[in-house]
């Protein structure tokens, strides 16, 4: 067996899971917003169609909702969908997911906000958009890091999951070089990867919640 | 004829099946300092949040100049609701200052972001004001970073930029250790010498009695006695103003 070309393919591989990492946070933290505000809604109606959807991403396996997505347009509406399909089922899977969890946790962190910083800016005159956006949201972002990171490093290692749609990315990269050449190597190295890929996140949430420490 | 900058005539609200406010009327003139005592839950901040718009009221008339916020239980349009919260300013027993914002923006970000008024303007302000208070130099500290006094000036100072014609105050001193209640009575002083117009909820009987012109006794949800403040804090009419303040004062 080749090392190189091993490290190189196990390299190509990360760089794909790094997408599906970065595409997922870009779609499931602006998403996990909009979700926890319908969980939150005033209507009934709104606020339990949220509250279903929540209970059952965070209810059933990835794995599940990446076949789901992958094979649903296919067996559901009968469409034939181009082999690029395969990346975006993965992204859409991993965004629906990610932004339940997102969502829960915003909403925890928005719940936590003393009512008297409302009534101090509505007295003030702020509109809802400017108090939420100016005032509330701020305040949640710092308290939600630690919850955030934890998803987050969550996230790093469940791109692996995409392996079952078949998506090259480093874990099903790893599996192939193992099965051609019976050897535990490729495994260790994209553990090694992936704890490296851990390691700088976290890292790098740990900053930005040293960022926000400039009050309490 | 003294000008009327707040009205409320026959307010009324409940909490549920809970009466709290029962028709309460107040007249408060331009200048004049209004005092508010009364026990524990006899319903004094839910009038300042009526007249302030944090909780609807059920019946009556709310009033500030020309202003007219709610006539017989019947709010006006936003534009007027928007106008009638400019009139105003509230001061909070516990501060509410936004804890992400330096002292200066705390005080500055409504005057600019809300009232689109001049930086020029808004920034020489809050510096004069923050000298008057005694803040000069804790521009750029954050909240936390002050003591509760320091905090309970500096939210004085944010409604002061609002340029309100009435601040109301709900037992501002309430959440400072005793050494530091002081600090705070000395600046609602100076804003009254000043004619200030201000409606004050506080159990500082002296402080009420030295600073107000007219003082109110309210007692589960009426106001039981009112007059003026040397009258009612030495010769109170009515057997439950008695009845508290001999109790305060012990
Ligand atoms: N949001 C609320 N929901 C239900 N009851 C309330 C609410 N706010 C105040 N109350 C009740 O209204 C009464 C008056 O309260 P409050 O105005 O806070 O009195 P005070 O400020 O004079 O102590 C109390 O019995 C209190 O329990
Ligand atoms: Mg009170």
């Amino acid at each position: 067996m080749d090392y190189q070309i091993m490290l190189t393919e196990l390299l190509k591989g990360l760089l794909v899971s790094v997408e599906i990492f970065v595409l997922t946070l870009v779609f499931s933290l602006p998403l996990g917003l909009i979700i926890a505000l319908g969980r939150m809604s005033g209507n009934c109606i709104i606020r339990n169609i949220f509250r279903v959807y929540i209970s059952i991403m965070r209810g059933t396996p990835l794995m599940l909702q990446l076949l789901v997505c992958f094979f649903g347009p296919y067996y559901i509406f009968n469409v034939h969908l181009s082999s690029e399909y395969r990346f975006i089922a993965v992204i859409l899977a991993f965004s629906l997911n990610y932004a339940a969890y997102f969502a829960e946790i915003y909403r925890g962190g928005i719940e936590s906000i003393a009512v008297g910083q409302y009534e101090a800016a509505r007295v003030l005159g702020y509109s809802q958009g400017q108090t939420f956006f100016k005032i509330i949201m701020p305040q949640v972002v710092k308290r939600i890091i630690p919850a955030i990171t934890n998803e987050v490093i969550t996230l790093v290692k469940d791109t692996s999951l995409a392996f079952s749609l078949s998506v090259l990315e480093m874990f099903t990269i790893a599996k192939q070089i193992s099965s051609a050449h019976t050897t535990m190597i490729p495994f260790v190295v994209a553990g090694v990867f992936y704890y490296i890929f851990n390691f700088v996140v976290a890292f790098g949430m740990g900053r930005l919640e040293k960022r926000l420490n400039y009050y309490r | 004829m003294p000008e009327k900058v707040l009205t409320i005539n026959k307010l009324s609200k409940s909490f549920g099946a809970l009466p709290v406010l029962k028709e309460i009327s107040l007249e408060v003139e331009k200048g004049e300092v209004v005092g508010i005592i009364g026990p524990s839950g006899s319903g004094k901040s839910t009038l300042l949040r009526c007249a302030t718009m944090l909780e609807t009221m059920d019946s009556g008339t709310l009033t500030y100049g020309d202003l007219t916020v709610c006539l017989e239980g019947c709010y006006a349009d936003k534009p007027v609701l928007r106008a009638a919260r400019n009139r105003f300013g509230l001061v909070f027993q516990n501060f509410n200052l936004f804890p992400h914002y330096s002292v200066l923006k705390n005080i500055t970000d409504a005057p600019l972001c809300v009232q689109k008024r001049d930086r020029d303007e808004v920034m020489q302000l809050a510096h004069s004001l923050l000298a008057k208070m005694g803040l000069s130099g804790r521009e750029n500290a954050y909240p936390c970073q002050l003591s509760g006094g320091q905090q309970q000036r500096v939210s004085i100072v944010r409604a002061l930029m609002m340029k309100p014609e009435i601040l109301f105050f709900d037992e501002p001193t309430s959440a400072l250790d005793p050494e530091l209640t002081g600090e705070i009575l000395k600046v609602i002083r100076q804003l009254a010498e000043e004619d200030m117009t201000m409606v004050i909820v506080t159990h500082e009987i002296n402080f009420a009695h030295d600073v107000a012109d007219r003082i109110i006794f309210m007692a589960d949800g009426l106001i039981v006695e009112e007059g003026l403040a040397h009258d009612l804090v030495n010769a109170p009419s009515n057997d439950r103003t008695r009845a508290f303040l001999s109790n305060i004062m012990k």
